[in-house]
């Protein structure tokens, strides 16, 4: 089954073009970001608080999205280094020593420089983590820290006392603002934010829900990543907003033409978990050779489950921010998860589920065990579960994944159609 | 006539199976060294020297094994797990679970009655567990590992090992020995180290009867004898389990080239 007629991954050119020059343009403006003309706040993807610090004229940073960039252009491994080197352990998460190593470097990376907060703004929704590292930062740097207390997903549906919680604390968050810039809120300029933010999640809920094309025109997960760019980083913004129309207007031409991300689609698969970004290509590689596609995958949705209805509302600001928070993936619980996980496989018509675990991430890890069971011996789903890192290369070791890989597609071969080898292939 | 060759490259061994119309006609098992494109031609040499046969004979070779894509003569690669699932069929066909532990892996393989791969497991990255663990850990012991087979038979008060990290296991080994703990309950404490790891990947599959073993640590009969009694299972261990690999890449080129097989 595996094919040898791989190509090299077809990009939606225009787009990956402009999704190139956004991501420069970004960093290259973060080089002249920092202080009280253009201050910048840190922020973590799950259930951030984007556009309220947009509204007040913070420019943002993820330290999450900076570390997988140096971990895709393979310079994470001397931040984690330094980072050990200061005492943080082997099991910590990856994310965390590469940017607690970079800032103590001084924050040059290959894209830009990365500027010192001037205010942390911790969404805790679900991974503790995140808790210990914005406080490591504020120790460093000795700006505000904000904490917002997101509780754990565990209905379906955002209860209203969660809500109503968390727009108590964005009040609190506002007033910081307010204090901290000298502006006053601009709910005007908040409704703007907030409308650009749903054009673009529009947008890119539309580039998703093609997956289920059968073929698939897109490959939601290795392709998708790179989509995520602007619907987390910059989001709120008129680039964001206008992005996913050119992305949205060349998957119709792929289907027009009948040029897909797999020449011959032959496995449809969903993938649960963080990329290996550190060896990104060759774990793609692995995929493309025996024709698998991914055709739909939680981690895209890390920054938001817009394809599940969280849309933010400009007609109801502070309620939609509060449900979009409470609705964040990393918020919700197993119950959750796994519902998701499944209707995807049922949605989409895949075959089989890919959950790559990540080796120093104890949050959005910690259960993938389980489900790859559940999956497995309760929903009869195929289901190989693989594990290295997001951002430390030493934990991917390539013979061994790509043969436990081969093994799967393999077994996936007698259940499907009949196996055909690859003719003296690697 | 249908011949066709399995060559199952591992970690440690080169194996090679010649099948004849389902039967097997010819086998042969060598160490590998730093030349497997060498070993795997060595090995195919020797099992068709055994059966008399040419090479020119052979109408297909599949290579398995770690290196499966040093088999360059061959005309099919297939995964080890794949291999050892139809390997074990065809040896039991009543196999429904697979336990294989070689030089450095350890395999949990959940098969279908036609023996087809329907889950599996692997040991993580370490060798714990697996031929190179007791290897090094009879070393420590003083033993070649080929000695300490029936060692742990009268053990009285088996000691605890870890199971999560050979260089551990081989200094708690060293320290027992300091200690003056017998061997026997040093061996016994090895196998229970052994075996429990690989219940648990079994676990994850799911064990069920049939269970045949596979794999060089399956000729360790006080392996075989911990894990029945931790079973509470009959246990199919065959006197070609080393070849099992090999077994089922034979079968694969068999597929292929056009016969059904046995
Ligand atoms: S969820 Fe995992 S990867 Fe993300 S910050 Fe927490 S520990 Fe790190």
């Amino acid at each position: 089954m595996e094919s040898t007629s791989a190509k090299a991954p077809s990009f939606l050119s225009t787009a990956r073009e402009q999704q190139r020059s956004m991501v420069e343009e970004y960093y290259a403006g973060l080089a002249q970001a920092g202080g009280a003309k253009r201050p910048v706040a840190y922020m973590l993807v799950g259930g951030n608080l984007t556009e309220i610090v947009r509204s007040f004229g913070y420019e943002v940073v993820f330290p999450e999205i900076v570390a997988l960039n140096c971990a895709i252009k393979h310079v994470s491994l001397p931040n984690i280094l330094h980072a050990e080197s200061q005492g943080y352990g082997l099991d910590v998460c990856g994310y965390v020593k590469n940017d607690l190593g970079l800032q103590d470097l001084g924050g040059e990376t290959p894209f830009g420089r990365i500027p010192p907060p001037d205010l942390l703004v911790c969404s805790f929704s679900g991974c503790y983590v995140y808790v210990k590292w914005w406080e490591a930062l504020a120790e460093k740097y000795g700006c505000p820290l904000f904490m917002l207390d997101v509780p754990y997903m565990r209905d379906p549906e955002p209860q209203a006392e969660d809500r109503t919680y968390l727009i108590a604390q964005l009040k609190e968050f506002i007033t910081l603002l307010e204090r901290t810039t000298g502006r006053s809120f601009d709910l005007g300029e908040l409704r703007r934010v907030l409308a650009r933010s749903r054009r673009a999640e529009e947008g890119w809920v539309e580039y998703l829900d093609s997956g289920r094309g059968r073929p698939s025109p897109i490959e939601a997960y290795f392709e998708a990543v790179f989509y995520m760019f602007p619907i987390n980083v910059l989001r709120g913004t008129e680039v964001a907003a206008e992005f996913y129309a050119t992305v949205n207007a060349e998957v119709k031409e792929r289907v027009r033409t009948g040029q897909y991300p797999v020449p011959e689609e032959k496995v449809r698969l969903v993938v649960e978990g963080v990329p290996p970004y550190p060896s990104y290509r060759t774990f793609w590689d692995f995929f493309r050779k025996w024709g698998a596609v991914s055709v739909a995958a939680t981690y895209p949705k890390v920054g938001g489950l817009f394809d599940r209805g969280f849309l933010h509302d400009p007609g109801r600001p502070l309620e939609s921010i509060a449900d979009y928070s409470l609705g964040a993936y990393v918020n919700q619980s197993w119950p959750l998860r796994r519902k998701l996980i499944a209707d995807y496989v049922k949605d989409f018509q895949a075959d089989a589920v890919l959950i790559h675990g990540i080796k120093s991430c104890r949050s959005f890890t910690a259960g993938q065990g389980d489900l790859r069971d559940w999956l497995i011996h309760d929903l009869h789903v195929p289901t190989l579960y693989l594990e290295s890192d997001h951002e430390d290369p030493r934990y991917f070791a390539p013979a061994q994944i790509k043969n436990r890989m081969d093994a799967f597609f393999e077994s996936l071969g007698p259940r499907r159609e009949p196996l055909v080898p690859p003719p003296g292939a690697p | 006539m249908t011949l066709v060759a399995g060559v199952d490259i591992g970690s440690t061994t080169a194996k090679c199976i010649l099948l004849e119309d389902g039967a097997i006609v010819g086998k042969s098992l060598a160490p590998v060294g730093v030349e497997l494109v060498k070993d795997a031609e060595r090995a195919l040499e020797k099992a068709l020297g055994e059966a008399g046969r040419e090479r020119r004979e052979v109408q297909a070779v599949t290579g398995t094994g770690y290196g499966r894509f040093k088999v360059t003569f061959g005309q099919y690669t297939l995964t080890e797990i794949g291999c050892h699932a139809k390997g074990a069929h065809y040896l039991f066909p009543g196999t429904r679970v697979v336990l294989d532990i070689g030089g450095q892996d350890t395999k949990a393989i959940k098969v279908s009655d036609r023996g087809e791969v329907v889950d599996f497991a692997m040991n993580d990255k370490c060798a714990a567990g697996t031929g190179r663990f007791l290897d090094v850990c009879a070393g420590a012991l003083g033993f070649d590992v080929s000695e300490i087979g029936s060692l742990s038979l009268g053990a009285r008060h088996p000691v605890k090992v870890t199971n999560t990290c050979t260089v551990f296991a081989e200094s708690e080994v060293s320290a027992y020995v300091a200690r003056g703990k017998d061997p026997k309950d040093i061996v016994a404490g090895l196998y229970a180290s052994v075996v429990s790891r690989s219940l648990s990947l079994m676990q994850r599959v799911g064990v069920e009867p049939e269970l045949t073993f596979t794999g060089g640590v399956s000729r360790n009969e006080g392996v075989v004898r911990t894990l029945r009694q931790r079973l509470n299972l009959s246990v199919n261990v065959s006197p070609l389990s080393q070849y099992v690999g090999a077994i089922g890449a034979a079968l694969h080129g068999l597929e292929r080239a056009g016969s059904p097989p046995p």
